[in-house]
């Protein structure tokens, strides 16, 4: 069975299962491997990606629940890999393994896109389902919080 | 007091029988209409086929004439109690659709529910509420469909075993439970009221899913809206006894009808996600509106919005603990999304104390979006919920299920979650 | 432990000088090894030296003509940032700027010797190592540039990458691609060359971006679990019911034929013994093999364990400290004098739960034969433990196996036994293609090496004014040493050999009399389950005793904590009832690495103590407890305080962690950042480990696989954290582990001493509290 989408802007087809989870189309059918796979069941975040720009868990998405949907992936974000919130990461020092840190992104794109300005307590909610094992929430906090004041700021410029 | 009256009983009841039986005859035989050919499809004006077009979407036949074959190509399993009905052809194909079908032969099916040949229709066409439909609407819903590709295409046989497979048989089910006739507007009511029950009774038989069937599959009138379980979700009853903490207004109501989800309520998964986004999709504003109006006339929903401010306040207020393990769960799976930071309650951002399916008697719907989720093109536009389904246990969801149902309503913890969980499971692995 | 670590860790391999190679191509520099004269026991897992004087260019950097400096990584990638914390000491000594630098993560060869990462050794081992090589670099291209330049070497200096001197200067890419740098350093030159003077430091101890992060934002960086290969197919194990002693007894794929895709059912047969009863399901994908895994069915003969719970194996855990077993790893004399002459004898026993690794990464492997060659496309810790088990497995010699080398997602130990690379290579040498496996989140943690549980018992004799005059401790579990690399194991006092993994921190700088320290080996969890290298691994559960211990027995001693603690650490030594016969022959110190010993000890804790405001007053059901401990081990000890803010709900047992307050002296600080990061690390994980994490074994596996129940430490648990570093010229030493072995404790202390229930368990779940204050 074959669903049609769009991957990073570019119309993508895969002959998968409709039951097939989104993440291994994107990660074997499509070869973009920023995309991970932590946990299977929903409860990690390490397989985020966008579904008409929100976030969602690819790894229960089943491909048949995005036909036509426009996906967008860690790599598809921004072009040069330069999002405020990427620059945040980078600038805050983010990632020790690295691997939960694709979904922590696209999680965190949608929590400012809702909350241009999150408290703690927003940022704990709609992160709390974002699993770094190396545990490098401190810094994830600031950086959120870093490019949430960026991003603010080029809005009112 | 029942013995001494018993023999005079049976008396009469015999009378009865005897006169049931020739009624009966009489009833249930029916001529067959000739034959046609296949109408040309320019011989159908262009606004009459758009109107009919509008008209089949709002009664949803897709829904179960769809097929591997095409859209209107019959062949989808619709599971009874009884057996398994597979639905018919209805594209223009001369020998495998209805291409010879006349719009008289078309007319009959569509108000007394018998085919072309004569033979009756098993009532999951439901022409209990297809009969209120005027003869304009439905001679433009024929030349809708007369103007569709044709397509070759047979469906199964139907599984229904003997003797009820016998058609006739049906004419007795009609003779008890089918009252035909047309729409009658209740001149007390608006022009708005009444155009919403024309639609809500007649193509878009809401009352097909909402309105309790008895032993027989009938629905029952005296229950009208009342909410019905099926297919292992629950039709909410539209009437005041729906559950919703805020009052389904007719507001409230034509959002959701009109975008598939309404923040204070929910979304529509399921049979009604087609509901909404083939059947209301093709109306007007003006229809959805109607029936809008419809249906909130009958629930109340007038007197119940005095509650609606207290229903807000309490969701705002409720607090997801840390580290009782069930919040933690329900935090972790779930709080990404469904957490609205004291904001109110958007589309993308759905508030579970507001839930209708929270507050329902039974945890079927709540279960079965959990399981499978709400695809792209379900509920709000553009915005999806995956299936946990896979992944969590029944176990895991049973928890989520009581801790909402725990924090999120004032109701009593629902009855056997596991056991639903198990035979909402069950039903849909064999439904795919 | 000290030989052990060596044995383990050494990646320094016996120097008979420095080389420096130029060609058109630029200059590689390293040091010239003689493989056959390693001075310990040749290790297990050491690729077989050749046994002659041969010598063997190793290459440690390289200089390109463009002034690019690539600097070879054996150590493996996974949040630490070691490369860059490495090459900048290379760089620092080269005298180049840092944006000339390039990284690169080596496949497992012989010539880098033992290829490990763990125990915090990486910056420790390497700092000497990699300084006098970019000293040596730098003098050898003074003297080369010196003679370009035209004026004589001592009148020119190095600096940002160039050679100036006599007012003009060449840049070392120049330099080299003159073919012009001959040199060569005996290693008594090489000892002597001077380094830089802290002052003079401009990458070491700065922040300096780590060169691995850009990319693990933008979706580029490459884990094993993205290694692909042409005509590789996909691979799920069936995971028999015990890790141990599993056979398969039959194998129904009927219902797997119908899924397209599925290829076919591989019962392994692995001579390493590694993978007992495993049976490898083939398909065309990741998805397929998942799902045709699902359909197929074995029958197993299960192995003795099948039967095994967690109470089992801590019940046989505690009956084996009631007996004499073990090794002594700490024996002063006069224990039992000072205990039967003590005013107070005080005894508690303290427990852990199984911990499972949880790497976010769940494990996989790629393997391919390449010609006749073995390739293994993975993320490992411990090459050169694996390496030899992989031939042994696929029938080959060692030199015909080579690991390729990905990022980690995550290690934390579990990386260190490769374990997972075997079913892979056995799978792809049945199939002859590369075959790729990849363990679904349920099948890695029922394959996990996890952290033990533990029984430990702890007893004190106090004398009259409340001073120790005599300790013991007695702590068993399932010890990863043993059964993994039992050559690795050490002597205990008594000649009985022991895993120091598994009794580290039991040897404590705390002066408390004579001290007896016995470790002993739990068999049932050994036969049950492979044990691991967890975080610390035991450092985590025996401080975890010790400092709830000193806590108690400060109570008991009616002595403040932080006192009680201060006066014990007062850098004396052991043993008080007739002199010491262990190891712990002084709580001084010595140099290199643990120079001013216990007394640096007592300074984190004194000022850990004033920046979280000891002895303030709390409000109610909220309390400060305070831990020490000095990290990994005791021959390498990174000091650490810590003081725990907590609140208890008492109704529904829960607690609250408000502040953790954590002073650390690790000596130099290479790269703070990175320093920063890996203590908010290692806290956390203490603190997950310390109420969130644990499970337990039934029927002889892991009863939790997934996060909807095994629940480790989410952003929104996470407290205020106040970390602070001293300021420190030492011996740079690991920052891997300290973290995480004092939060525990002090989390336990506070809760005490915010509601007066003493909890002797971890994790410390509400129920367990509830039903302390009932
Ligand atoms: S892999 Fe999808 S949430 Fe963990
Ligand atoms: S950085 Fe390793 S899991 Fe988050």
């Amino acid at each position: 069975m074959s669903t049609s989408f769009e991957l990073n802007g570019s119309p993508v087809t895969v002959d998968v299962p409709a039951d097939s989870p989104l993440l291994w189309a994107i990660r074997d059918s499509l070869g973009l491997t920023g995309t991970k796979f932590g946990c299977g069941i929903g409860m990690c975040g390490a397989c985020t990606v966008h579904v008409e720009g929100r976030a969602t868990r690819s790894c229960i998405t089943a491909i048949g629940q995005v036909a036509g949907a426009k996906v967008t992936t860690i790599e598809g974000l921004d072009p040069a890999g330069a999002h405020p919130l990427q620059t945040a990461w980078i600038e805050a020092q983010v990632p020790q393994c690295g691997y939960c840190q694709s979904g922590q992104i696209m999680q965190a794109v949608t929590l400012l896109a809702d909350f241009p300005d999150p408290s703690d307590a927003d940022i704990d909610a709609v992160m709390n389902g974002n699993l770094c094992r190396c545990m490098a929430y401190v810094r994830i906090r600031k950086a959120i919080k870093a490019a949430a004041a960026g991003m603010r700021s080029a809005a009112h410029a | 007091m029942l013995k001494r009256r018993l023999p005079r009983l049976l008396a009469a009841l015999l009378v009865v029988a005897v006169l049931v039986i020739g009624a009966f005859a009489a009833f249930a035989w029916r001529t067959a209409i000739a034959p046609i050919a296949p109408p040309a499809a320019a011989s159908f004006a262009a606004a009459q086929v758009e109107q009919g077009r509008i008209l089949a979407a709002a009664g949803n036949c897709v829904a179960c004439h769809h097929g591997s074959a095409g859209a209107l190509a019959g062949g989808y399993p619709l599971k009874t109690g009884f057996g398994t009905i597979y639905s018919p052809n209805i594209t223009s194909d001369a020998d495998t659709g209805i291409g010879r079908w006349s719009l008289a032969a078309f007319t009959r099916a569509m108000h007394e529910g018998v085919a072309r040949d004569g033979s009756h229709l098993f009532p999951a066409l439901p022409y209990d509420h297809f009969t209120k439909v005027s003869d304009a609407d439905v001679a433009a819903i024929y030349a809708w469909l007369m103007t569709q590709p044709a397509v070759r295409a047979v469906s199964p046989a139907n599984t229904i075993p003997f003797p009820l497979n016998i058609r006739a048989l049906q004419a007795g089910w009609k003779m008890l439970y089918f009252h035909p006739g047309r729409f009658v507007a209740n001149p007390a009511k608006s022009a708005e009221w009444n155009r919403g029950a024309y639609l809500a009774e007649g193509i878009a038989h809401c009352g097909g899913c909402h309105t309790p069937r008895g032993a027989l599959g009938a629905e029952k009138p005296d229950v009208a809206y009342a909410g019905a379980a099926l297919n292992g979700w629950i039709a909410p009853p539209l009437t005041a006894a729906n559950p919703a903490p805020v009052a389904w207004t007719a507001a409230a109501l034509a959002t959701y009808l009109r975008i598939g989800s309404e923040p204070q309520h929910g979304s529509a998964a399921g049979d009604m996600s087609g509901v909404v986004h083939v059947g209301m999709a093709a109306l007007p504003d003006s229809d959805v509106r109607a029936i809008a109006t419809y249906i909130a006339d009958g629930n109340a929903s007038a007197t119940r919005s005095a509650g609606d401010a207290a229903a807000l306040a309490r969701a705002a207020a409720v607090v997801t603990s840390t580290t009782d393990p069930d919040a933690r769960l329900y935090a972790t799976a779930c709080g990404s999304c469904h957490y609205a930071g004291g904001k109110p309650p958007g589309d993308a951002r759905p508030d579970l104390a507001l839930n209708t399916a929270l507050w329902l008697d039974a945890p079927d719907n709540f279960i079965q979006v959990v399981l499978h989720g709400i695809g792209v093109h379900d509920g709000a536009p553009g915005v999806m919920m995956p299936g946990y389904g896979r992944g969590f246990s029944d176990a895991d969801i049973a928890r989520i299920a009581a801790y909402l149902r725990r924090t999120r309503t004032t109701l009593a913890p629902w009855h056997d979650v596991p056991g639903r969980i198990a035979d909402i499971r069950k039903q849909s692995d064999s439904a795919s | 432990m000290h030989k052990m670590r060596d044995a383990v860790g050494d990646a320094v391999p016996t120097r008979r000088g420095f080389l420096i190679l130029a060609g058109a191509a630029g200059a590689s520099f390293g040091f010239a090894r003689a493989f056959a004269s390693v001075e310990d026991t040749p290790a297990v897992g050491v690729p077989a030296p050749a046994p002659s004087d041969l010598f063997e260019p190793t290459i440690w950097y390289g200089i390109a003509p463009d002034g690019s400096v690539t600097v070879n990584i054996i150590r493996a990638e996974m949040g630490q940032h070691v490369g860059t914390a490495l090459a900048r000491i290379v760089a620092e000594e080269l005298a180049v700027d840092w944006d000339k630098v390039r990284i690169v993560h080596v496949d497992s060869d012989p010539k880098w010797g033992t290829m490990v990462t763990g125990g915090s050794w990486s910056v420790w081992q390497t700092f000497p190592l990699y300084s006098q090589a970019g000293a040596a670099g730098r003098i050898a291209l003074i003297e080369a540039g010196a003679k370009l330049l035209g004026v004589a070497a001592s009148a020119c200096t190095a600096a940002a990458g160039k050679v100036s001197g006599g007012g003009r200067s060449v840049a070392y890419g120049d330099i080299v691609s003159k073919g012009s740098v001959a040199r060569r350093f005996t290693d008594a030159e090489l000892k002597a060359l001077p380094i830089k003077p802290v002052a003079e430091r401009k990458l070491i101890g700065q922040p300096v971006p780590a060169r691995d992060i850009p990319d693990k934002t933008n979706g580029k960086a490459r884990y094993g679990i993205d290694a692909v290969l042409p005509g590789m197919v996909h691979a799920r194990p069936k995971i028999p019911p015990t890790r141990n002693d599993s056979k398969v007894v039959s194998v129904d794929d009927s219902a797997a034929k119908t899924l397209p895709g599925y290829i076919r059912s591989i019962t392994l047969d692995d001579p390493s013994g590694t993978v007992p009863g495993w049976v490898m399901v083939i398909a065309d994908s990741a998805v397929t093999a998942d799902r045709a895994c699902d359909l197929v069915k074995v029958e197993w003969a299960s192995g003795a364990a099948a039967g095994v719970s967690e109470k089992a194996i801590q019940d046989h855990g505690a009956s084996l400290i009631t007996g004499s077993g073990g090794a002594l790893v700490v024996d002063d004399r006069g224990v039992e004098e000072a205990f039967g002459a003590a005013r107070t004898r005080i005894e508690a026993t303290y427990t852990t739960s199984s911990v499972l690794h949880f790497q976010l990464e769940p494990v996989n492997a790629l393997a391919t034969q390449v010609g006749d060659t073995w390739e293994i496309h993975t993320g490992n810790q411990w090459q050169s433990l694996i390496l030899p088990t992989l031939a042994k497995a696929l029938g080959v010699p060692e030199t015909k196996v080579v690991m390729k080398t990905y990022l980690l997602g995550g290690g934390f130990g579990r990386r260190l036994n490769g374990d997972y690379a075997v079913p892979a290579a056995l799978a792809a040498k049945a199939m002859g293609k590369p075959v790729k496996m990849l363990l679904t989140r349920a099948d890695d943690a029922r394959f996990d090496s996890i952290r033990s549980p533990s029984v430990q018992v702890l007893r004190m004799a106090l004398d009259a004014d409340g001073h120790a005059t005599a300790m013991e401790h007695h702590a068993t579990a399932g010890w990863p040493t043993q059964v993994m690399v039992p050559a690795f194991m050490p002597k205990g006092k008594n000649g009985i050999a022991y895993d120091p993994f598994a009794i580290s921190g039991a040897d404590h700088w705390y002066d408390v009399g004579a001290h007896r320290v016995r470790a002993i080996s739990n068999d049932l969890a050994n036969s049950t389950f492979r044990p691991g290298w967890l975080r610390s691994v035991g450092p985590g559960w025996t401080n975890w005793a010790v400092e709830s211990f000193m806590d108690e027995a400060a109570h008991a001693a009616k002595v403040d904590p932080l006192a009680f603690r201060l006066r014990m650490l007062n850098g004396k030594g052991g043993g008080k009832g007739g002199g010491t016969v262990g190891a712990k022959a002084d709580n001084a110190g010595s140099a290199p690495n643990a120079v001013g010993g216990a007394s640096r000890q007592a300074e984190v804790l004194r000022q850990v103590a004033a920046r979280a405001g000891w002895g303030t007053p709390m409000p109610k059901d909220t309390g400060l407890g305070i831990a020490t401990t000095f990290g990994q081990e005791r021959d390498m000890p990174t000091w650490v305080g810590c003081v725990a803010k907590v609140r208890v709900d008492r109704t529904s047992g829960n607690v609250k962690v408000v502040k953790l307050s954590i002073v650390v002296d690790a000596g130099t600080i290479v790269d703070p950042e990175g320093a920063l990061a890996q203590v908010e690390g290692g806290a956390l994980w203490g603190m997950s480990m310390a109420l969130f994490e644990g499970t337990e074994i039934a029927n002889g596996q892991v009863r939790d696989t997934n996060l909807d129940t095994y629940t480790p430490l989410r952003i929104g648990d996470v407290p205020e954290l106040d970390i602070s570093f001293i300021d420190s010229t030492e011996v740079p030493v690991g920052l891997g582990e300290p973290g995480t072995t004092v939060v525990g404790p002090a989390i336990a202390n506070a809760i005490f001493a915010a509601v007066g229930v003493r909890l002797r368990h971890i994790p410390i779940r509400a129920d367990a509290v509830r039903a302390a204050l009932a």
